[in-house]
């Protein structure tokens, strides 16, 4: 089973980012929601590596 | 799945504001009605404010620095134009909401069961830049 990481930069304003890795379905959702608390969001992007891995999911499909 | 998020921070809760604080070595009094600050001159400023710094702890001129409960529940800095003016300025407040996320974030971690990993302070040109790292099953 791949690790689930959550990376956390915090910048010199107190500003954050949050880099998730690893998760699968609503998992990641969970977490974006259990480290953002009361911040405003103000960027939300699914990674290339999701874009990746969907597309490798459906050359799965279509060979079956 | 892997996601990326920018998030601002919002200052709310007075327990990490004050832990955020005291790691900058100020001793911030906690006043769950409100207080007025204390001006350079020591007398009452009409602000009021629910958590403070007082002008003891900071520069000799300075003026009592305040954090007030706002209607939305934010706590929301209260600095004089003078305080800002030596030293008490936008880098010291990021410094301060900086340290506020850490300690939130790490709290939030443990009360959610993520399993932290390390902590790396990165120096750039802007300043101390933090990283966390938590993993989970």
């Amino acid at each position: 089973m791949q690790e689930k990481t959550i990376t956390i930069l915090i910048d010199e304003n107190g500003d954050s980012s949050i880099d998730l890795e690893g998760f699968a379905g609503s998992g990641c959702g969970k977490a974006l929601d259990d480290f953002r608390g009361d911040d405003r969001m103000r960027l939300e992007r699914k990674k290339p590596s999701y874009y990746s891995q969907t597309t490798s999911d459906q050359q799965q499909q279509n060979k079956r | 799945m892997s996601k990326y998020a920018e998030l601002t921070t919002i200052l709310r809760e007075q327990r990490f504001l004050i832990a955020a604080l005291e790691e900058m070595g100020y001793r911030a009094e906690l006043h769950q009605d409100g207080a007025h600050l204390i001006g350079y001159e020591g007398k009452e400023r009409p602000e009021v404010a629910h958590v403070i710094i007082r002008r003891s702890q900071l520069r000799p001129a300075s003026n009592d620095i305040g954090f007030a409960r706002a209607p939305d529940g934010r706590l929301v800095a209260l600095l004089s134009e003078y305080d800002q003016a030596v030293g008490y300025d936008r880098a010291w407040l990021g410094r301060v909401q900086q340290l506020y996320k850490e300690k939130q974030t790490v709290s939030a971690a443990k009360a959610k069961g993520y399993i932290f990993k390390g902590k790396e302070v990165i120096r750039t040109a802007n300043g101390p830049q933090i990283r966390l790292q938590f993993v989970t099953r």
